[in-house]
């Protein structure tokens, strides 16, 4: 069934997924949420699939409702959730009545926060995914006035005494705001500089303002390069911290180029990178090193947190008839 | 030449290939990424290949890099490789399509005349796609010398713009920033071209 989303405030507000992987080799960077934990728990919390498209809002407002009663989540950086002028919980699932204007205001702590609606946005799919893309020039933007065509099989839950089911489903949450401590393995280059110790790994650095979806900018002591010759193009990570010929630090994000010439000192975990995905200009970063199995060991521990969270979202909608995907 | 991989933070390895000559090394990792690609291997999510090396990229909570690295270590590039398809690419060389075409002159010692003779008399092989957006990367350059970066790179460069630096060649396809030294533009999508690594592309001068 159709239901149709309409938009009555948008600041800096697009629908994404978790991005266009598989097409580095054709120079496409994966885009997608910043944030891909907080972004596949939104979806987890409506029983979406975890690529699911969504809705990112991006250090602003947003407002919109629905014509039939639907199914919300809201997750990432704090912010105000309003249903009808009632406060509600994050990462938690919400039953939206028809036409009660769900409000998201005054994010905080952290960039971005995401909007999960049960069901399937109809938005263009460009090489398999609707995230935006500047380079490319494709994405859908939300603006007041913009309406959204949701396809959903959720049927409203009526109960005689609580009108609407209230879910304690017990998300993972990670912790929001600055200074942010970010893990890092080594990086390829991290032997040709003598100070890693003493600068990346124990200074604070901040985000300057000239930061991006494809990288941060970070200001604070470079670290130095015994070595001086010109790196051939290779291909990066997300999350490869950079130092510039300007001994400028970078650290790569999901819209980075997909190849590099610049000398690689560390890799941001992928668990850390949904934290970078949510540092914003001003805020303090601390690198921490992180051992290899211990990253991957983080992830899989994360990764089991959600399959955990699915299960107990199966059996939760599964008692109340709310179907899954 | 020898295949060295290793782990590149926790969801990558980096495979280099080291020996041989710069062909022999580009062929050695194209070959690897058709091999990896063909095979299908478990939890790997995506390949960069670039001149001399591989980026593999997988999902750690479903394979490990010492699995990862085998299968690279095992992985047999027995495919042949495709006959290149040669482009020919319309540019207008100089003017507001190519602001550094004066420069490029001047820093190679050269007439504006001579640098479109021997850009369009170079059979340009694209090396790999690059960034931004598949941008065909291109050596093979007959310019006498390597040519520098422009010191300030520019905010935005318009789609179509043909670029060189040092001793490689470049398309922007899509308007994006861009430090290298643009010396004419061409009308044709290049999002619609198709090319692939071993193509050649043929500049044609046009007025």
């Amino acid at each position: 069934m159709a239901d149709v989303l309409a938009v009555h405030q948008a600041g800096m507000v697009a629908v994404t997924d978790l991005g266009r992987q598989g097409h580095s080799r054709d120079g496409i960077p994966p885009n997608g949420a910043a944030d891909q934990f907080s972004a596949a728990v939104a979806n987890i919390l409506v029983g979406n699939r975890e690529n699911s498209p969504l809705i990112e809002v991006t250090a602003s407002a947003f407002a919109f409702t629905t014509t039939r009663a639907a199914l919300i989540s809201v997750t990432g950086a704090p912010a105000t959730l309003t249903c009808g002028g009632r406060p509600h919980r994050m990462w938690e699932p919400v039953c939206v009545p028809a036409g009660a204007r769900v409000a998201v205001h005054n994010v905080h702590n952290g960039l971005r926060t995401y909007v999960a609606v049960h069901g399937e946005f109809q938005v263009p799919f460009v090489l398999g995914s609707c995230a935006p893309d500047s380079l490319l020039e494709v994405g859908t933007w939300l603006r007041a006035g913009a309406e959204l065509a949701v396809d959903t099989d959720y049927v409203p839950v009526d109960h005689p005494v609580f009108r609407h089911p209230v879910f304690r489903l017990a998300a993972p949450t990670p912790r929001f705001g600055s200074p942010w401590t970010i893990d890092v393995t080594d990086g390829p280059a991290g032997a040709d500089f003598v100070d890693l110790d003493r600068t990346l790994l124990s200074e604070p650095y901040r985000i300057t303002p000239t930061s991006n979806h494809i990288g941060l900018r970070l200001s604070g002591p470079a670290p130095t390069r015994l070595d001086t010759r010109e790196l051939l193009s290779r291909g990066v990570p997300v999350g490869a911290v950079e130092v510039t010929p300007s001994r400028e630090l970078l650290v790569l994000l999901r819209g980075r180029p997909v190849t590099a010439g610049y000398p690689v000192v560390a890799v941001a975990t992928r668990v850390a990178q949904s934290a970078l995905g949510q540092a914003a200009p001003g805020h303090v970063l601390r690198f921490r090193r992180q051992a290899l199995p211990d990253a991957v060991a983080a992830y899989r521990a994360r990764r089991r947190a959600m399959d955990a969270l699915t299960a107990r979202v199966r059996t939760a909608f599964g008692c109340v008839g709310i179907p899954c995907h | 030449m020898t295949l060295t991989v290793a782990p590149y933070g926790d969801s990558a390895l980096l495979a280099t290939v080291s020996g041989g000559s710069v062909e022999d090394r580009w062929l050695a990792v194209r070959r690897l990424a058709d091999a990896v690609e063909a095979d299908g291997i478990p939890g790997v999510l995506d390949v960069v290949a670039t001149y001399d090396a591989l980026l593999v990229e997988f999902d750690c909570a479903r394979t490990t890099h010492d699995e990862v690295a085998g299968a690279l270590r095992d992985a047999r590039g027995t495919a042949a490789v495709p006959t290149p398809t040669t482009y020919r690419i319309p540019v207008v060389y100089g003017g507001e399509h190519g602001p550094d075409l004066p420069d490029v002159a001047a820093q190679l010692g050269l007439t504006e005349r001579d640098v479109v003779r021997l850009h369009t008399e170079t059979p340009w092989v694209v090396r790999f796609r690059g960034a931004p957006a598949g941008a065909p990367m291109m050596d093979g350059s007959r310019f006498p010398a390597p040519i520098s970066r422009c010191p300030r790179p520019r905010t935005h460069v318009p789609a179509g713009s043909v670029a060189v630096s040092g001793r490689q060649a470049v398309i922007y396809p899509v308007r994006s920033p861009g430090g290298w030294r643009l010396i004419g533009r061409t009308p044709l999508r290049l999002l619609d071209l198709g090319y692939r690594p071993g193509d050649v592309f043929r500049f044609e001068s046009h007025g």
